[in-house]
């Protein structure tokens, strides 16, 4: 749809910039922020990516977000919980929390390995990053269920989830989980890798919810067919 | 499942890393795995774990301290950050820099009939001063010398919880639980000179407590520690006997005094009085006892100090140099000294810390063991050690 109406405006650019605002006219591009696409040689360049590379010289390119960056060491999945974690849009306090939670995970289980006879070593997990992926797949349902009115009254309706709305799910549990139930004194950071470490290993309150949401999807099979009308 | 696919990972990232020790030795990979096993530990640690016998050409490699003298050395002298990643990695191993290097050549040669020499670490935030310093201190107590550690002078002059007035004179006030904790420590790391060096004086605390002439120092300590109200006495008393004690041809030891933070001696303090007016740090007793030690008056020791930005009060965020940081007072009383300066990690010593750190499997993502990786770590730190530290703790 973006393609047809962009076939039938003509090149503008409006009197006021529109530089960091979400909403753009589809005449613009998407920014290319890896640094190993601009590095190919022209040899290697299929048809398309000769036309994008043409068109990149001719249409205006949207404003880059502050979230990307062409840092090796990004990851979007991250980004998207540090996003989801930022309160009042103080994104500094979010990276920073993340960080020290990557750290923290490091550190429990660097100290574990080193601590670890020979043939143990090789079981321990180090990387944080591989056990968040980890926990955060351990944690996404597999059914969601949906309110859907039928003859006056409300029944929940197992559905299909699409991969994006698992993955929300996923990341809105685990970070309500570490906000509410932890003690006072315990910090986010410290809290939050706790769930993680146990996320990954399939235990926590994390995945209690996430099987509980299972059982409620198999108790209402029965209603299964009140998705379609 | 999953747990063997990560266990296939990690067994991928051995190899590779292995791959890139031999290929960092100048090694070719066909040649006999078993005899380049030994030599890629040799990069970036060395065997020499003591420091007197070490020297220019173990520059940028780490030497595993041993545990039992850290406990009895450092109860209270290490890096927060230092301590944690020794209870990470199970193992406490130091970079040989140049700076530490000098001092220590410096101190082999030092005669010990002249007066003492001041030595001054000073550099940017977060380059190495403190490790340093402590470096230089495994040093003295390797050699035998008693040490006198303060492990922050700052912590002296902010946060303190109970101010009394001093007993032995009136217009000085006494930090009692800085001092009995100071006194603490002192003990541990000083056991063995505390049953052989003796006071030459009287010392009276209370109308009925008071240590006789010729008692042990040990006694002296003691005192300290188990009467709280009069510490910080105690330690003035304890600097004085060390301080004319340590050059006499009769005693048998010398005196190295470590002071981490020496700009909050003649800084501002946030310590307030009653009438809440703040007070100066010559007021404070442990201080002034402090300063009497950090003259020239002395023989049979050297004093190594360092300047510290991060923990002073009302000082400029960039300020780093020695005039900048003691002022004009403190570069008056310290005048003449041996500056040190401590730079950032040169190439050599960053690629020695980036193995080591893959060594100690502290180095997780896989992004991070590739040139691109070392290129932006390099960039985002700019080799400054602390920097690099906070930024490979999240990778």
């Amino acid at each position: 749809m973006a393609a047809s109406i962009s076939g039938l405006l003509k090149p503008w650019t409006p009197r006021v910039f529109l530089v960091r605002w979400s909403r753009y006219n589809p005449y613009y591009l998407e920014p290319e922020v890896r640094k190993e696409a601009y590095s190919k040689p022209e040899a290697e360049l299929s048809a398309e990516e000769k036309e994008q590379r043409e068109l990149k010289a001719l249409r205006p390119i949207k404003a880059a977000t502050n979230g990307v960056t062409s840092s090796v060491f990004s990851d979007p999945v991250l980004s998207k919980f540090v996003n989801m974690m930022m309160m009042d849009g103080n994104k500094i306090l979010a990276n920073e929390i993340i960080s020290k939670t990557l750290e923290n995970i490091k550190r429990k289980q660097v100290e574990k390995y080193h601590k670890a006879p020979e043939g143990k070593k090789e079981e321990i997990e180090c990387n944080p990053y591989a056990i968040f992926h980890q926990a955060l797949e351990n944690c996404k349902p597999v059914v969601g269920l949906a309110s859907i009115q039928k003859g006056g009254k409300f029944y929940q309706v197992p559905i299909p989830l699409s991969d994006d709305r698992r993955r929300h799910l996923a990341m809105k549990w685990i970070i309500t989980e570490c906000r509410e139930n932890k003690h006072r004194r315990t910090l986010m950071y410290e809290k939050l890798s706790q769930e993680l470490l146990a996320a990954s290993v399939r235990e926590g309150n994390v995945i209690k919810k996430k099987l509980e949401m299972h059982k409620m999807a198999e108790a209402n099979r029965a209603y299964a067919h009140y998705r379609w009308t | 499942m999953a747990l063997q696919r990560l266990s296939f990972r990690l067994r991928q990232t051995v190899t590779h890393v292995r791959s890139l020790h031999t290929s960092g030795c100048g090694q070719q990979q066909a040649a006999v795995v078993v005899e380049s096993e030994p030599e890629p530990l040799s990069v970036f640690r060395t065997q020499e774990n003591d420091p007197a016998c070490q020297s220019e050409k173990h520059m940028g490699q780490y030497y595993a301290l041993p545990s039992p003298h850290i406990r009895t050395l450092f109860p209270h002298g290490l890096p927060g950050r230092f301590e944690q990643q020794l209870k990470t990695f199970n193992e406490a191993c130091m970079m040989v820099r140049k700076p530490s290097l000098e001092v220590i050549s410096y101190l082999k040669k030092t005669d010990f009939s002249k007066p003492s020499l001041r030595y001054l670490f000073y550099g940017l935030a977060g380059s190495g001063k403190t490790m340093s310093l402590c470096h230089t201190v495994h040093f003295c107590y390797t050699q035998g010398w008693l040490v006198l550690h303060i492990p922050d002078a700052h912590i002296w002059m902010k946060n303190c919880k109970e101010l009394m007035p001093s007993s032995y004179n009136e217009s000085r006030f006494d930090q009692p639980l800085q001092a009995s904790e100071w006194l603490r420590n002192f003990r541990i790391t000083n056991e063995p000179f505390l049953s052989k060096i003796k006071t030459k004086q009287r010392y009276v605390w209370t109308k009925r407590e008071f240590t006789e002439e010729g008692s042990l120092l040990g006694q002296l300590v003691d005192q300290g520690i188990s009467r709280v109200k009069s510490s910080s006495d105690v330690v003035g008393a304890v600097l004085k006997e060390l301080r004319l004690q340590s050059g006499q041809p009769e005693s048998d030891f010398r005196m190295a005094v470590a002071v981490d933070g020496v700009n909050a001696l003649w800084g501002r303090s946030t310590i307030k009085k009653k009438d809440k007016s703040p007070v100066e740090p010559d007021e404070l007793t442990l201080v002034y006892n402090l300063k009497k030690l950090l003259t020239k008056d002395w023989t049979g020791g050297a004093i190594l100090t360092t300047l510290s930005q991060t923990g002073s009060l009302y000082t400029p965020k960039f300020a780093y140099l020695p005039q900048e940081l003691l002022g004009k007072r403190g570069f008056d009383s310290m005048d003449p000294f041996i500056p040190v300066s401590v730079p950032n990690y040169s190439e050599k010593e960053f690629e020695s810390c980036y193995l080591y750190l893959i060594d100690r499997h502290w180095l997780q993502h896989p992004q991070s063991r590739t040139e691109e990786g070392k290129k932006e770590i390099i960039f985002l730190s700019n080799r400054n050690p602390s920097m690099m530290d906070r930024i490979c703790a999240s990778l």
